[in-house]
């Protein structure tokens, strides 16, 4: 269980983290999503008191980060994967770790394997390491002290797909066995897949803490419209606009609908007869319902500062 | 002792560590061999203005650290700055969030280190020295003794000095640059002008405090004082790191 009141972090006149209170639970996967510079690493430092808050509290289990005596078997985290000390080994990174915790040599090995790094890639300097055996080291760090909570910033960060798919069911098995597990990612559709739960921030606050699927409803149903006449869509996509929904172009022969349904759209097209080649109805991505929640919150705009 | 024997895993564990090590006895027996030509060239030329008379072993040794003492200083202040640059500060605080304890395994360790390679230090320092040295050397076993005990204590505590500042200071230049200056430049100037309050204000400056212990020649204080200085030195940047460490961002 993390436990966030009020946490609130000012850099000078920026404020990345603005009076954040949320509890992720245990026994599920939480995505923790936000645009670039939304305050999501700033938060998972302050939650390991990397960072000092500027006000309010960050708790693990009840207790603050510093407090904690042997916290790797309380919280377990990969912050940056990039972060070792390029002339040691994968290996002595984690038997270091371990050390500084009390944690039995062999358990290097146990998570080394649960990562599937072998001896020869544990045994090379870091600097070695490609980014994606970086983030399974990050992971094998993160599992050493068997803890209750886990926290991933960007984990599929340089990973292949396999890698992704690793961390995706690492991921739910870790929560299928009661821990909290905290992931951070910008990637929306790789959230839809592993997270039951999103916390979404913008600008530092929050924006939404619901079950994912709530957060994919909450932004409608989107409709797809294919019709081999231009011209006839367009009219459709009059007609719809019209009519209060929200119509995207997918090209000369392709329309997306949200603000309606698929009878409504059907009896239109009928109406001004239209020939459709697909009518289908598709719950709305967490894409879009990101974007949705998101729009006002967004520190750097598409567009708005070129090359800055 | 788990932070002890983590700070230990990471010291040993990076090749730099032991390539410091070699560069400081390299240069011990490079200087000490050289001091000592130096000793029996004078006594044998013949010019009378040069004859040093017969040199106890350990003021070579002692003369010596002059310039190995930069290897250690090196070794000590990697220890935390190298944290810094590389990020692992992060993973050290993650494992131990306590900073007083982070940096005082820290300073166990390189005190530990320091103190272990000053000892070999003395010891390769006598092995190339005696030989040159001859009948122009002595080395009273007790003396000798005290000396590289008393050199190794040096070095153990501009160890744990430049650690402290390094945390202090974070970045391995800026701190290289500092010491220099805390342990070489001012009190040099300070001693430049014939001024009785400069020359006091310079001997309590850890450099001259670590000469005084060295040589022993209990002025304007005795070694003692000169090593309880050396250690209060040692122990303020360490106290000041703490404080860097609990107040910044890491």
């Amino acid at each position: 269980m993390i436990t966030l009141r009020a946490l609130t972090k000012r850099f000078g006149e920026t404020t990345a983290v603005d009076e954040l209170t949320v509890d992720i639970a245990p026994g599920r996967v939480t995505g923790f999503l936000g645009p670039n510079g939304a305050g999501k690493s700033t938060t998972m430092r302050l939650i390991l008191g990397l960072d000092r808050p500027t006000a309010g509290q960050a708790l693990i289990g009840g207790r603050p980060y510093r407090e904690l005596r042997r916290p790797l078997h309380e919280i377990g985290a990969l912050l940056d994967a990039r972060a070792l000390h390029p002339a040691r080994s994968g290996r002595a990174h984690l038997s270091a770790m371990a050390a500084s915790n009390g944690i039995p040599e062999r358990r290097v090995d146990e998570v080394l394997a649960t990562v599937g790094l072998d001896g020869r890639a544990a045994a090379k300097p870091a600097r070695a390491l490609s980014l994606g055996m970086g983030q399974r080291l990050g992971i094998a760090g993160a599992l050493l002290g068997d803890p209750a909570v886990l926290m991933f910033d960007e984990p599929v960060n340089g990973l292949d797909p396999d890698g992704v798919r690793w961390i995706r069911q690492l991921s739910r098995s870790l929560a299928a066995e009661g821990r909290t597990v905290l992931i951070s990612s910008h990637l929306m559709s790789e959230m839809q897949q592993t997270a039951d739960w999103l916390v979404v921030l913008g600008q530092g606050r929050l924006i939404a803490d619901a079950p994912t699927a709530q957060v994919i409803a909450g932004s409608g149903l989107a409709v797809r419209v294919r019709s081999p006449r231009p011209a006839g869509l367009a009219a459709l996509a009059d007609r719809l606009t019209a009519a209060g929904a929200v119509v995207e172009s997918g090209g000369t022969d392709e329309l997306t609908v949200t603000g309606s349904t698929v009878e409504r759209v059907g009896e239109l097209a009928y109406d001004i007869g239209v020939p459709l080649h697909e009518l289908t109805s598709h719950e709305a991505s967490l894409e879009r319902a990101f974007m949705a929640l998101t729009a006002d919150h967004v520190e750097y705009p598409a567009g708005a500062g070129g090359a800055a | 002792m788990t932070t002890i024997r983590a700070e230990w895993t990471k010291l040993r564990t990076v090749r730099s560590t032991w390539w410091t090590v070699l560069a400081a006895v390299v240069l011990m027996a490079a200087t000490a061999g050289q001091l000592a030509i130096y000793v029996a060239n004078g006594n044998t030329n013949d010019d009378p203005s040069d004859d040093a008379g017969v040199v106890p072993l350990g003021s070579v040794l002692i003369d010596s650290l002059e310039l190995v003492q930069y290897a250690v200083l090196a070794l000590g202040l990697l220890v935390i700055t190298s944290e810094f640059t590389t990020g692992t500060i992060r993973t050290t605080l993650q494992c131990t969030p306590s900073r007083g304890r982070v940096l005082l395994a820290k300073a166990a360790v390189t005190a530990a280190v320091t103190f272990g390679l000053g000892l070999l230090l003395g010891g390769v320092g006598a092995l190339v020295a005696s030989p040159v040295l001859g009948e122009w050397g002595a080395a009273p076993v007790a003396g000798t003794l005290r000396d590289v005990v008393a050199l190794a204590a040096y070095l153990a505590l501009i160890g744990v000095l430049a650690l402290g500042l390094g945390a202090v200071l974070r970045s391995a230049v800026l701190t290289l640059t500092v010491l220099l200056a805390v342990l070489m430049i001012v009190p040099l100037s300070l001693r430049e002008p014939d001024i009785t309050a400069l020359h006091r204000i310079a001997d309590a400056f850890p450099g001259e405090a670590g000469k005084h212990l060295l040589t022993g020649d209990g002025q304007p204080y005795p070694p003692a004082v000169g090593l309880l200085l050396l250690a209060g030195w040692a122990a303020v940047a360490l106290l000041a790191g703490r404080a860097a460490l609990r107040r910044r961002d890491a």
